[in-house]
């Protein structure tokens, strides 16, 4: 069959003008430019002049038959997707074509040509390996190739059994290394032992499959030997608390909302595969997250997320990365361009952008959020009965992300870069948004008696679980390949993103084929349901997996765990206190320009904050809608006579989610995440606020040069609310001259352990500001209620990094207002500490004038006054000590991220 | 309540089209969600609808080029009813990606199905851009703007293919919105002009004021929990002039 290709070349491509910069500003002064060619790749027989329109647009591409660049003048490098894979615009280029009347195109293909001006072949194919292209499924196209067909070929490896019996345990050890089973040996014992017992040898189908499902990514392993794994949700079950209608059992928590409906929340992180290969892993970590929302109860719908990434400092000098690490400024840019790429198209909004630092992060910390709603009668699930139809839905199953649980469950090195890299998903956000819009027809129209995404495990693991109290029979012969050379295990446990199995009653297959066709969602029947408590697997005439679902379950073992406290040696601070108005001056602008407390609008101006229409409060805001507000408010039920909201509410009627990272288990590291988790869940306990979901990732730790970087202990939690009106909203920029500023709750200026301050020196110290008990924060908080509902105040906010200070500055740059603010007042202690102590449980509140009376008993310190000058003024006991304006302030807080990011 | 009812026409990749309809109930009219398969498969017909509207969104994964593909399926397979469409002079809207449909399709600016006068292309940031933008309108004619002439309207932009390239040949144009900075002024300064536009070009209309594109979203600036809700007023001369 004929193949024709066509040429484009932008007349003004901003996108490689972007490149150039970036590469520039990357190790590479010598580019001095870059042009990029896109190539259509057509078979059959069509006339491509007919299918122009569809390819090109002539006001802004230029189109030809044959390449318009020249190439003496720099190294080309053509990127395609390999012969086995499909090109995920392929659809969308057959579709188009039929479209405009050309049905004789039966293939098309699109390649890109990177011509890089001023360097050598070498250099330029270093660049475009380590930046443009994804070996697993892409390659580079060498020059002269000659094209047969453009259809996806390939031939899988046939099946093999493999023999445990007489393995030594080191043997044993050695296979699960190689196989990238990263199984220990305790569980390799139980597979041997469960192939003497059923008298034949497994299938490499049937130990992916365990090795998979008893992965710690999957089963929890290291929770479970700390007896961790029910810690959090026994304090939620103790709490009993009205409003939780699902914790810790589906694929996300959820609490009650307004009007019957539920809000969910989950958090999921994807730490390896974004240390690998950060573009890839931080879209599919969004990509997976959103489908826990989907995957909820009988599927639910995504109504806001989040991104919270940690890596080391991405100013770090070339020669300070571990070997085998990415460079932490390629991790976050990398992360950013990814989550633009794939939460903007999904349409959810952006709630909380966040990036932090530090030097243990050499396997990165990558955590996303997802919250939806369901209507209530939706929001718990029905086991699967015989019968049911097990449907496959979404894209395709490729090569992708295979051995990512096991993976991801293990040490990073230096070499696992490499040899880990198919581990690393693809997202097409375009096939998980089909799907997000047909799952609430499906289920409003009753064909969902349960629902889950395929995550870590892939198709193994979503039926495995679904099927876990049934048994279920798949055909793996079924399933859409986009890659045609993958064998059974491979197809079992690709984690090819975009897919979700549901459980239909085979009443409604019907319908529910009608409602994904209408919906352009690709589905298969995969099988279904049985009742002989077995997960069976065919492909190509075999049986390739017999397993008991109790063995599969029931029978990992778990290695017990050595818990010993560490002994720490913390210096104490060495910082000397500011004295002279320069030197306040240096003190603030080491708060203002710390990465965790300056501007990082550069990346989150990236990301829709505003679409589907629900944002009563953006994680921008103010006056300029550029003041961080830290939070974000949500009006998700329209139409209503009040506007419920999300966040931002009274504590009664919160909840958490809970993602811990910590390094691999040693006895110190196992005492440090014991202590944690026992902390937080007996915290949850009396604060009565229940953790509703939650995730933990043990892997934190990397081995270079024969060197371990533990990643430092990392707890986020997340809170979710409700408030019935979002106009009681209080944001944190200041509202009106004259009003007074008032710190309600503790402080104390001397206890700067652990703040950015102190960072700022290098340093950590030795004390840490007081922890409030529950009681002493139930009361703080019902004081704040008390205030809040009688209207004391017209703006707030809560302390945390970069102290008083911040907060001063964030509420006038977000005002267009300015402060006033003396420093003598009846505190003890250091006056630095004052302003930049982390009083965290301590709120900054605006009182107007005759509102004072409210603070009658509470415990309050009045620091000074909103002014109407933007600038912010420091006295002692009336005496100047430092001032600035706003604007200058800002240039210095705007700087930091936008040197990293640009 | 207006009986008179406005498509919104949605295909996958779409994802304004709930709150695009909203904010038309908002404004007292009444929406109606048309996906784009049911009129290419004879479900349903654009002529059962008195105005449409494009929302914003990536049809298709902006596969080829941001709205080529939802623009190729409304020339090459719905030509006949967008003919009658515009030939019954029925209002018609393109918010964003839906702007991009438009002038795709050639529906903007010369109402041309399938002549292609006016792209919207990369930022000049090369960077989706989510911003809070003002907007000068101008006093051109356009129904959607009507009564409105020198108003600076908030409202929020998010996109990374909205710098207006205008064919030089004689195209029929019409500016209707200019991103403005604090002073009400057009701008060209980053990032008040998210885009690079040049002229500051956010929203433009044809010969007749009845089709509008802009980049900006109206739909996000209309409910009571919004910051603003400037762009209520467009929907509401919608209802206005339907209901003539």
């Amino acid at each position: 069959m004929a193949i024709h290709s066509v040429y484009a070349l932008y007349k003004d491509d901003a996108e490689a003008r972007s490149w150039l910069s970036f590469f520039r500003s990357h190790g590479c002064p010598a580019l001095d430019g870059l042009v990029i060619e896109r190539v259509f790749w057509l078979e059959g027989d069509v006339s491509v002049e007919r299918l122009l329109p569809l390819l090109v647009n002539p006001l802004y591409q230029d189109a030809s038959e044959r390449s318009q660049l020249d190439p003496s003048l720099g190294p080309i490098v053509e990127i395609a997707y390999r012969p086995a894979v499909t090109d995920p615009e392929t659809p969308s280029i057959l579709a188009g074509a039929r479209a405009l009347g050309e049905n004789g195109l039966e293939f098309a293909r699109l390649s890109r040509r990177y011509q890089f001006v001023g360097l050598q072949e070498a250099e330029a194919r270093r660049l475009a390996a380590r930046f443009l292209y994804n070996k697993i499924v892409e390659r580079v196209r060498e020059p002269g190739e000659v094209v047969t067909t453009l259809r996806p070929t390939g031939t899988p490896d046939p099946v093999r059994a493999i023999l445990l019996a007489g393995l030594s345990d080191k043997e044993l050890v050695e296979l699960s290394h190689a196989r990238s089973w990263y199984a220990p040996l305790s569980q390799m014992k139980a597979i041997q032992a469960h192939e003497l017992a059923q008298r034949r040898p497994h299938t490499d189908a049937e130990i992916e499959i365990l090795a998979q499902s008893w992965s710690d990514h999957c089963f929890h392993t290291t929770w479970k030997s700390l007896g961790l794994l029910k810690r959090l949700s026994a304090a939620t079950a103790r709490i009993n608390h009205p409003l939780v209608v699902s914790s810790f059992k589906d694929n996300a928590g959820g609490l009650d909302f307004y009007e019957d409906w539920v809000v969910t929340i989950k958090g999921e992180t994807h730490n390896f595969p974004s240390s690998i290969a950060p573009f890839g892993g931080i879209a599919t970590k969004h990509g997976g997250v959103i489908r826990d929302t989907l995957g909820f109860g009988k599927g639910g719908y995504p109504i806001g997320g989040s991104t919270i990434m940690g890596t080391m400092d991405p100013r770090l000098p070339d020669q300070e990365v571990p070997a085998g690490a990415l460079h932490p400024q390629l991790i976050v840019t990398e992360s950013i361009r990814a989550t633009a790429y794939y939460t903007n198209p999904m349409g959810i909004p952006m709630m909380h952008p966040i990036y932090r630092i530090h030097p243990g992060y050499a396997k990165c910390f990558a955590l996303g959020h997802s919250v939806g709603l369901i209507p209530r009668r939706y929001a718990i699930k029905d086991e699967p009965r015989p019968g049911d139809v097990a449907l496959l839905m979404g894209g395709e199953t490729g090569r992708d992300g295979i051995h990512g649980a096991t993976a991801s469950s293990t040490g990073m090195t230096g070499e696992t870069l490499e040899k880990e890299f198919a581990a690393v998903q693809i997202g097409h956000p375009i096939t998980e948004r089909k799907f997000t819009s047909a799952i609430p027809v499906l289920r409003d129209a009753g064909c969902v008696r349960s629902i889950t995404d395929l995550g870590a495990g892939g198709i193994s693991c979503a039926v495995g679980e679904m099927g876990a109290e049934t048994g279920v029979r798949i055909d793996l012969d079924v399933v859409p390949l986009k890659d045609r050379s993958l064998t059974a295990w491979e197809i079992l446990l690709s984690e090819s993103q975009e897919r979700m199995l549901v459980a239909v009653p085979p009443e409604k297959l019907a319908e529910t084929v009608a409602i994904l066709d209408r919906y352009e969602v690709l589905h298969t029947v995969l099988g279904h349901f049985t009742d002989n408590k077995r997960l069976e697997a065919f492909w190509q005439g075999q049986k390739v997996v017999d397993l008991e679902m109790s063995f599969l379950w029931e029978a990992c073992p778990i290695d017990s765990t050595v818990i010993a406290e560490p002994q720490r040696q913390l210096a104490s601070l060495d910082i000397p206190e500011p004295a002279t108005a320069s030197e306040w001056g240096e003190a603030v602008r080491r708060v203002l320009t710390h990465y965790h407390c300056a501007d990082q609008q550069a990346a989150g101006s990236q990301f829709d904050t505003t679409v589907q229409g629900r944002t009563a409060v953006g994680p921008f805001g103010g006056k300029s809608h550029r003041m961080p507000t830290n939070l974000y408010v949500s009006a998700p039920l329209r139409g209503k006579t009040y506007e419920a909201v999300v966040a931002g509410a009274d504590y009664h009627e919160l909840a958490l989610c809970d993602n811990f990272y910590t390094p691999r288990l040693r006895p110190d590291i196992a005492w440090d995440l014991k202590r944690m988790v026992e902390t937080i869940a007996d915290l949850s306990e009396q604060l009565g606020i229940p953790f509703i979901s939650g995730k933990d990732s043990s892997s934190g730790t990397m081995e270079s040069g024969g060197r371990r970087i533990d990643v430092p202990p990392t707890l986020v939690v997340s809170v979710l609310g409700r408030v019935p009106d979002v106009k009681e909203i209080v944001t944190k920029d200041f509202r009106s001259p004259g009003d007074r500023i008032v710190l309600v709750g503790r402080a104390n200026p001397d206890l700067l352990g652990g703040s950015v301050y102190a960072d700022s020196y290098g340093q950590r110290g030795d004390r840490l500001f007081d922890a409030y008990d529950a009681a002493s924060i139930r009361a703080q908080w019902d004081t704040i209620l008390h205030l809040h509902r009688e209207g004391a105040y017209l703006s707030g906010s809560a302390i945390a990094e970069g102290g008083v200070f911040l907060r001063l500055f964030e509420a006038s740059f977000g005002s267009g207002l300015g402060a006033r603010i003396d420093l003598n007042l009846p505190i003890k202690g250091r006056r630095d500490g004052l302003l930049f102590g982390e009083f965290v449980g301590s709120v900054l509140l605006e009182v107007p004038p005759g509102m004072d009376s409210f603070l009658d008993g509470v415990s309050h310190y009045v620091l000074g006054e909103v002014i109407e000058e933007p600038r912010l003024i420091l006295t002692e006991a009336g005496h100047g000590v430092w001032q600035d304006s706003i604007s200058s302030l800002a240039a210095a807080w705007s700087k930091t991220f936008r040197e990293v990011v640009e | 309540m207006s009986e008179a009812t406005t498509a919104v026409l949605y295909a996958p990749g779409t994802n304004c089209h709930e709150e695009t309809a909203a904010a038309i109930e908002q404004a007292g009219g009444r929406p109606a969600l048309v996906l784009l398969r049911d009129l290419v498969d004879g479900r349903a017909r654009l002529e059962d609808y008195q105005a449409a509207v494009v929302p914003g969104g990536f049809s298709y994964g902006d596969h080829l080029g941001a709205g080529r593909i939802f623009a190729t399926t409304l020339v090459a397979r719905l030509r006949d009813q967008l003919v009658k469409f515009l030939a019954s002079q029925k209002p018609i809207l393109g918010i964003c990606n839906g702007f991009q449909v438009l002038t795709e399709a050639g529906i903007l600016p010369d109402r041309a199905p399938g002549e292609r006068a006016m792209a919207l292309i990369e930022n000049q940031s090369a960077r989706f851009e989510d911003r809070k933008v003002r907007l000068l309108v101008s006093s051109e004619k356009c129904m959607w703007t009507e009564g409105l002439a020198g108003q600076v309207l908030e409202m929020p932009v998010a996109h990374a293919e909205g710098r207006p390239l205008l064919c030089e040949r004689g195209n029929r144009a019409q500016v209707v919105f200019y991103y403005a900075d604090i002073e009400g002024r057009p701008t060209l300064e980053y990032p008040a002009n998210p885009n690079g536009a040049p002229g500051a070009v956010a929203g433009v209309t044809d010969s007749t004021g009845l089709v509008l594109g802009l980049m900006p979203h109206p739909e996000r600036a209309s409910l009571p929990a919004q910051y603003s809700r400037d762009g209520l007023k467009l929907f509401r001369n919608l209802v206005r002039w339907l209901g003539k």
